[in-house]
């Protein structure tokens, strides 16, 4: 038999193959892998991997029964998408694109089976097997709804991404933009004239290839929409903090926060048993709190999932083990705990950071770190005994104009002695 | 130095973090404004660290609370202040106060003490740095008033805030000529003291004395301030207290 080498083959192998590694690149790279959309959206990748090598395939054996059988993969294909893409924004299945492919996978089906939905024809010099009538007018809606889809991911993720991984955001989006947008520019052209198809899978290439890389480059690009991350806190069963690290800023007070887990410490025994984990909805998110045997862990996120709360159960555990010397001996230092960073790296690694809001947005040293001039240092000293508020006065006096510290040194002056005058002429009179 | 090993290895004291915290206090120290992309730049340059690591360091200081979100004050941000919010209702709600009474209404409460006179002092002069008040002085006391308060009103507000100096007013409100020798005796006070704010009042412009230095008159163009004013304290007697003099 005579296979049917012809451009567009290969290039359907080659963007196959592309699929396949990023279908597999999405399942190797985040450390963290059980997120449904993720799953739902690998599964999008993986059938489209399907359906191009399959197409190119039919073409490679003129076989009209895989052309149409590729026709049918674009049923999960558009299908996993469509879900992944509603969960990552909506947490549920339910749609209405997903209504509008489930009734135009049953019709895409029906017509598969007429016959004449595919044609073997000659088309630029090459054997094709092009889609005929309606079964191709279904199939090209299909695959619209899925490349709308993939842009409006791509969108939402460029938005959505925080100031570190902008950059790959940026290409991340680009991948997409051509993909999606671009490929389909040659795809509605294909119908003027068949060789734009070589173009609308090139450009599918070139699309598929970007997004690999800026998903390899960044895991985290992958995790951007599915819920944000906003804290974690350690604390020892008396209450005291060991460790905190945020990924964002939350709109949880500090106060209710540290509340809620002492509340909870107290009335751990009623609640929770020791190794319990425990999800408590407040207004602005979700607290995931989890008790162990030295310490309490608290997540603040925006949604609460399985994933989520076998992070926190094993971060606990490896916490509990890396610190065990320590929490034994009720050691309350802080910066004892510091390298439990590398903890929040192997559990939480996935999860971008969004701590850093804009490029340009004004930064101040801690009060601690700043160094005054000696004889301004010296005079607030004499005047501020009080450590926290001579430290305050230290973070104000950086956020002033240059000649606020000696205003205040001279105004000080003055006032004092009015005052000393005051109480002399009060114990005269 | 690898990405992956910076990261995992990550504390404050590390060299590397130590590094970038040198050149962030640089730069303010050098009273430049410091953002993300100024220190990421400048770190970048100095010491040659790959994107990532830079970026884990600065992401590092701003979660361990090194590096804050902040900027030079603006007009605006000065009353974010909780403390220097109520010390500015407190001067524009008792207007011509001075420094021993704000001191005492604004550290002492209730619970007790609310920070030393050094703070005080701090926010008053923040307060003052920022045009939201300015300061006038009234022989030896000092009156905070809110900036758009003329001179005249603010010393009219401190002097009716005094009980003997209402009273020689109110003396002079009623009765359009008194006798300069009469006055301590209506009012019920010591001469020394009666003379020596009758002097005062008289240096401020608010009492007129007349040729043959005998007899007092209120100036008629503050007679419509006082009485609106003296209105005012009628209504919330607190704001009348007697004021000691340092008579020398």
């Amino acid at each position: 038999m005579t296979l049917n080498w012809t451009p567009e083959v290969i290039v359907a192998f080659i963007i196959a193959i592309i699929g396949f590694i990023l279908t597999i690149t999405t399942y190797i790279k985040p450390k963290t892998k059980k997120i449904t959309s993720l799953n739902y959206i690998r599964l999008a990748i993986f059938s489209f991997s399907i359906f191009i090598f399959l197409d190119g395939l039919s073409i490679l054996y003129v076989s009209k029964f895989l052309s149409i059988f590729s026709g049918f993969i674009l049923i999960p294909l558009t299908l996993s998408l469509v879900i992944g893409i509603t969960y990552i924004t909506k947490e549920s299945y339910y749609s209405h694109g997903f209504i509008t492919v489930v009734g135009l996978s049953v019709l895409l089906i029906y017509l598969g089976f007429q016959p004449n939905a595919v044609d073997i024809q000659i088309q630029g010099g090459y054997i094709r097997l092009p889609w005929m009538g309606l079964f191709n007018v279904v199939g090209m809606i299909l695959t619209a709804i899925s490349e709308i889809y993939m842009l409006y991911w791509g969108i939402k993720t460029l938005r959505n991404a925080p100031f570190l991984i902008k950059k790959e955001a940026y290409l991340f989006f680009f991948g997409i933009f051509i993909a999606s947008v671009v490929s389909m520019v040659f795809y509605v052209l294909y119908l003027i004239d068949p060789f734009y198809i070589l173009l609308s899978n090139i450009a599918l290439l070139i699309g598929l290839l970007t997004v690999t890389l800026s998903v390899m480059i960044e895991p985290k690009l992958l995790y951007i929409l599915p819920f944000t991350v906003y804290r974690i806190v350690v604390k020892d069963r008396e209450g005291y903090p060991l460790f905190d690290h945020d990924w964002s800023k939350s709109e949880i007070s500090e106060n209710i926060f540290t509340g809620f887990i002492n509340a909870i410490q107290l009335m751990s025994e009623e609640i929770m048993n020791i190794g319990g984990l425990l999800d408590i909805q407040l207004k602005d998110g979700i607290l995931i709190l989890h008790e162990s045997e030295n310490i309490t862990v608290g997540l603040i996120t925006s949604k609460s999932s399985k994933l989520l709360r076998s992070s926190v159960a094993n971060f606990t555990r490896d916490f509990e083990n890396k610190f065990e010397k320590s929490l034994k001996e009720g050691n309350k230092d802080m910066r004892e705990y510091e390298s439990a960073q590398e903890l929040i790296e192997k559990h939480f690694s996935n999860f971008p950071s969004r701590i850093i809001t804009h490029k340009k947005k004004p930064l101040l040293l801690t009060e601690v770190l700043l160094k005054l001039p000696l004889s301004l240092e010296t005079a607030l000293r004499t005047i501020f005994k009080d450590e926290k508020e001579y430290n305050f006065i230290k973070s104000e006096i950086f956020r002033t104009p240059k000649s606020t510290a000696a205003g205040f040194i001279s105004l000080y002056k003055e006032l004092k002695k009015e005052l000393d005058d005051k109480e002399i002429t009060h114990e005269q009179s | 130095m690898s990405t992956l090993n910076l990261a995992l290895s990550l504390t404050l004291s590390h060299p590397s973090v130590q590094s970038v915290i040198e050149i962030a206090k640089e730069v303010i120290n050098n009273n430049n404004v410091l953002d993300t992309e100024l220190l990421y730049s400048l770190a970048k340059r100095r010491l040659k660290f790959p994107r990532k690591g830079l970026l884990s360091i600065i992401q590092l200081l701003i979660n361990k609370k090194v590096l804050v979100e902040g900027s030079k004050y603006t007009k605006d941000e000065v009353l974010n202040n909780k403390y220097r919010f109520n010390l500015y209702r407190f001067l524009t709600s008792n207007l011509g106060a001075h420094f021993s009474t704000i001191r005492k209404h604004i550290i002492t409460d209730s619970s007790g003490n609310l920070g030393s006179s050094g703070q005080l002092i701090w926010h008053l002069e923040m307060l003052i740095k920022f045009n939201y008040v300015r300061k006038i002085k009234v022989k030896n006391y000092t009156i905070f008033l809110p900036y758009e308060i003329g001179d005249e009103i603010g010393l009219l507000h401190f002097v009716l805030r005094d009980e003997i100096y209402l009273k020689i007013i109110q003396l002079l409100l009623s009765n359009e000529k008194l006798k300069r020798s009469e006055v301590h005796k209506l009012v019920n006070e010591k001469r020394e003291t009666i003379y020596y704010r009758i002097n005062n009042l008289i240096e401020f412009k608010i009492i007129k004395l007349s040729r043959d230095n005998n007899s007092l008159s209120l100036n008629s163009r503050k007679r419509e301030d006082i009485i609106s004013i003296i209105t005012a304290f009628s209504q919330n007697k607190s704001q009348i207290k007697k004021l000691h003099f340092n008579n020398k």
